[in-house]
């Protein structure tokens, strides 16, 4: 069998996600880029706070459609080659393998460790994030954007269209609040960080995509530190219901979008139509 | 015997391994790799939707008779950063689809390529371009 490929065009190197800006565009220079932005000046809000105003990650970089008429060929990375029988497999080995390496797992009391592993192993019907509900708190991981006024803090999520309302005027959490995917958030400043605590999590969402399960006694302290055109997110776990302590999440930094003209794109609306079609238990 | 030429147009690799609308299902629980099937009809509705893209078409056969299959793709967001637009996937035109099918028999398939009757080609796929012909 023969086989011409002849690409005369450009290679470009995209990304996919918020996250996906660091991790993917770094690839091994994203430390230095983080370095580098994470060098230049801290802007400062009114009252002296840093200001963590802006578009955080690659969600709202600017895309060139192509014309009506041109080829183009677009391949999602897998560590094979495209006409590889095996590439549907590799997909889901790639992904264990990353998840076996993964050493920052939530502590789970032993005896929930089996039901962790069940639920994993059966994901694929049992992660609320295949099926279009929320990630929620803390799964979203940083915002894409923020908006920093006196005594509000409004961050807005690309993914899911999804907004979070952080009060700042030292009012306590809302005695009446409802249980909900994002929770009951207030915030504070300790110093240069801004410190965002949330209670009243529903149980349905999960920390991770290997069965990380929680209970609606889960409470959680995310925070978030500009420094230059950084901001490095991190997140502490309490869930006395199913773990032996405390969870400090892997930090993530993201950094600033360079446009300063960048906007958010609507995230189109979720609709899983794949369940009823699936047919073993494979997984990524 | 394929034959794939690409004249024009560019290539786009997708960062990343891990994107959140990829966090979804495996597609080898899903989908045939050895059952690949082409399928020639008129595009009748393009669903823009996370978490995967999916182009509906309606098949005729030799006498007429019409099959309605479903053919889905990436996350439209992937699709996005390649380029693509919904208007681009072919509402209303007469195509030829390269996919491969459903393991439960359902006419549903995962797209690998769309060739338009112009002869410009869209593929949507997987995997390493340095690794061709392994």
């Amino acid at each position: 069998m023969t086989k011409h490929l002849i690409v005369a065009g450009v290679a470009l190197l995209l990304v996919a996600s918020p996250v996906l800006a660091q991790r993917g565009r770094a690839g091994g220079a994203g430390a230095d880029a983080n370095a580098a932005a994470a060098a230049k000046p801290t802007p400062r809000a009114a009252d002296g706070r840093p200001d963590m105003t802006g578009v955080w990650g690659g969600a709202a970089e600017p895309v060139k459609a192509l014309a009506a008429g041109e080829s183009t060929r677009i391949l999602f990375p897998v560590r094979t080659g495209p006409d590889d029988k095996r590439i549907f497999d590799e997909m889901d080995r790639a992904a264990k393998e990353r998840q076996a390496a993964e050493p920052n797992k939530p502590p789970y009391k032993p005896e929930l460790m089996e039901k962790v592993q069940l639920l994993s192993d059966k994901r694929q019907f049992n992660d609320p994030s295949f099926y279009c509900k929320p990630l929620g708190v803390p799964r979203m991981g940083p915002p894409s954007q923020i908006v920093q006024t006196p005594g509000l803090v409004v961050l807005l999520y690309q993914g899911r269209n999804t907004f979070r309302t952080i009060p700042t005027d030292g009012r306590p959490h809302h005695p009446d609040a409802d249980w909900t995917w994002n929770g009951d958030s207030v915030g504070r400043w300790e110093g240069e960080m801004f410190v965002i605590d949330t209670t009243k999590l529903v149980e349905d969402s999960w920390l991770g995509a290997d069965g990380w399960f929680h209970s609606n006694k889960m409470h959680v302290v995310e925070r978030l530190s500009r420094k230059g055109d950084t901001l490095t997110w991190n997140a502490t776990v309490e869930d006395p219901g199913v773990f032996t302590k405390p969870w400090e999440m892997t930090p993530r930094t993201v950094r600033l979008n360079p446009n300063p003209k960048a906007l958010l794109e609507e995230d189109p609306p979720c609709l899983e139509q794949d369940g009823p079609h699936i047919v073993t238990d494979d997984h990524h | 015997m394929k034959q794939i030429l690409w004249t024009g147009g560019l290539i786009v690799a997708l960062a990343g391994a891990a994107a959140p609308a990829l966090a979804h299902h495996s597609l080898q629980s899903e989908y045939d790799i050895n059952q690949s099937i082409t399928l020639k009809g008129t595009v009748t509705k393009v669903d823009w939707v996370n978490p995967h893209v999916y182009v509906y078409l309606d098949v005729k056969d030799d006498k007429g008779a019409v099959t309605k299959w479903a053919v889905t793709t990436l996350p439209p967001g992937n699709l996005r950063r390649g380029g693509l637009t919904r208007d681009l996937l072919g509402y209303g035109e007469a195509v030829s689809i390269l996919a491969f099918r459903a393991r439960d028999g359902a006419n549903l398939a995962f797209l690998r390529t769309i060739t338009f009757a112009d002869g410009h080609k869209l593929e949507i796929w997987l995997g390493d371009a340095t690794k061709e012909n392994p």
